[in-house]
């Protein structure tokens, strides 16, 4: 019998509580935006969720419900219509500084070296440029670039870019990671290699992390939790926590526990999916 | 030995490939001025229409060191790093100004295209009556020429860069001097380059072109003079000169392009 005060029922909430103020909380969140043609889409009617401190979470979805818009919107990009997104109890108004964005293209400059490249955010932030590239170094090591820190990104294949992308969000130590379906370009041994290496560095910096992609397998191996979005205009449709033991390897994938949350997640999405498509459908003439 | 003997297998192949281009390309070269040497040294083309190249450039030294020449040379020059300069810094803004308001662009863009393959020349006898005698008509029009590849690859180039990377600065909070500066300047030069290139060498044909109808001194005066005045070896040491410059110029912008497209993938 340990008594303590946080357990002791009627107690109110400490701040800083894991599930308290600190992470990312969507309430409602309704997303239109504007097309090229004057029309407005609504491209998510109403999103709530909280992705605690250090919580890996990924969003999936059928192919256009808003995924990545909703990513915009939390990384501050895009204001919502309605409701409110908020970072440790702050309304998110504009980019801010404790998150970082790593994009499905290329985003690399490629007139930039490696290191130059990872150290943008912080020359951006105004850092000197020997702090910044010290900084830059130790993440280029991080994410495994080590040797490649004076190269051009047009002697790189596409997975080294895209650890250049993410090394260049994580240069500047935010606490929340968004990446928006980062490995999606990339062919499917690299894309299970770089989520594995994308889990080693993340064990090692414990980020929380929004992570959009359309691979159910890729959103399971990685997650402490996948949401799946309905089809446009989207909400959340279901969140399954994944239980599986964490440090996550090669031996996770072939695990029962892992096919079963597959299957789980799967059944959501093919109803969704399927709803997309008829929409889609019934929008040909 | 063995190591010896390896790579002397391994180069074997290679002295059976043919020679380097750039070796065929110089022996055209000279394959053809000794030709044309030798065609007129031995009466097969009449030194009136064309004298032997030897003359030429005899004779292009004699200009050279005499008086006037210099003359020529600045007055050219200065017409067409003029031109070449405001056809540069319009093109560039046209470019900008066409990309930041799509409707513009696409309202104006076929009237550059076709002002592109349009003989710009042929407005000379308007400009002459609105500006007068003097190096005024022919930069305005060496200007347009210079102004219309530099706008179309400006508004290319920044039309072609990815989404992406405005995104980035964005998430970046950079601001808008730099997502100018650091982002979208950097990222259009691959294309813009070559359009300031291609402008250069339009400036310096529209330079030398009106100057044969237009102008009283410079280079394409000069060669235009010394044909009506039957002065062969003269006009012969004249076109030498430009066509030497014309090729440098070319070969040094080439290199830049070169060096700059290099960077884009």
């Amino acid at each position: 019998m340990l008594p303590t005060a946080s357990s002791a029922p009627g107690q109110p909430e400490t701040a800083g509580d894991r599930d308290g103020r600190l992470g990312v909380r969507l309430a409602d969140v309704g997303v239109v935006y504007d097309t090229k043609d004057g029309d407005s889409v609504e491209a998510v009617r109403s999103a709530s969720g909280h992705i605690a401190d250090g919580r890996f979470v990924s969003l999936i979805g059928p192919s256009g419900c808003g995924k990545s818009t909703l990513l915009d919107v939390v990384g501050g990009l895009l204001a919502p219509r309605s409701g409110t997104v908020t970072i440790d109890g702050e309304p998110v108004t504009g980019p801010r500084r404790d998150t970082a964005m790593v994009f499905q293209e290329d985003s690399t400059l490629h007139w930039r070296t490696v290191l130059s490249n990872v150290a943008f955010g912080l020359e951006i932030a105004g850092v000197g440029r020997k702090q910044r590239e010290a900084a830059a170094g130790d993440i280029v090591a991080l994410v495994g670039l080590t040797g490649f820190e004076h190269r051009h990104p047009r002697e790189l294949s596409g997975g080294m870019k895209q650890r250049v992308a993410i090394a260049r969000a994580l240069v500047a130590d935010p606490r929340i990671l968004l990446m928006d379906e980062p490995f999606g370009a990339l062919d499917q041994q690299t894309r299970m290699f770089m989520g594995r290496e994308l889990l080693r560095v993340w064990d090692e910096t414990r980020k929380s992390v929004v992570f959009v992609t359309h691979d159910i397998q890729e959103a399971v191996y990685l997650s402490d939790e996948v949401w799946v979005m309905s089809a446009r205009p989207s909400e959340f449709t279901a969140k399954v926590v994944v239980d599986l033991d964490r440090p996550r390897g090669p031996g996770t994938m072939s695990s029962r526990r892992f096919h079963d949350l597959t299957s789980q997640v799967w059944e959501v999405l093919r109803v969704e999916s399927e709803k997309a498509l008829d929409a889609q459908r019934e929008l040909e003439p | 030995m063995s190591g010896s003997a390896v790579t002397a297998t391994a180069r074997a192949p290679s002295r059976r490939r043919p020679p380097p281009v750039a070796t065929v390309r110089w022996g055209l070269v000279i394959g053809s001025v000794l030709l044309l040497e030798a065609a007129a040294r031995i009466g097969m083309i009449d030194p009136l229409i064309m004298p032997p190249p030897s003359t030429m450039v005899v004779r292009l030294g004699e200009i050279v060191a005499g008086g006037g020449f210099l003359t020529d040379l600045t007055t050219t020059a200065a017409a067409v790093l003029s031109a070449f300069g405001l056809g540069a810094v319009g093109g560039l803004l046209i470019g900008i100004l066409f990309w930041r308001l799509p409707f513009v662009g696409a309202t104006f863009e076929p009237y550059l295209v076709s002002l592109y393959s349009m003989p710009t020349l042929v407005f000379y006898p308007i400009l002459l009556a609105l500006l007068g005698l003097g190096p005024a008509p022919i930069i305005v029009i060496a200007t347009t020429m210079a102004m219309i590849p530099v706008a179309l690859n400006t508004m290319v180039g920044l039309n072609s860069i990815s989404p992406t990377l405005p995104k980035l600065a964005r998430s970046l909070n950079c601001s808008r001097t730099q997502t100018y500066l650091k982002v979208l300047a950097p990222a259009a030069t691959p294309l813009v380059v070559p359009g300031l290139v291609l402008g250069f060498i339009y400036a310096m044909i529209g330079v030398i072109a009106m100057e044969f109808i237009l102008a009283s001194e410079g280079l394409g005066f000069r060669i235009g003079y010394t044909y009506r005045a039957f002065e062969m070896q003269d006009m012969y040491a004249y076109i030498v000169f430009v066509f030497v410059i014309a090729v440098a110029a070319n070969v040094a912008l080439n290199a830049i392009e070169r060096r700059v497209r290099r960077d884009m993938e």
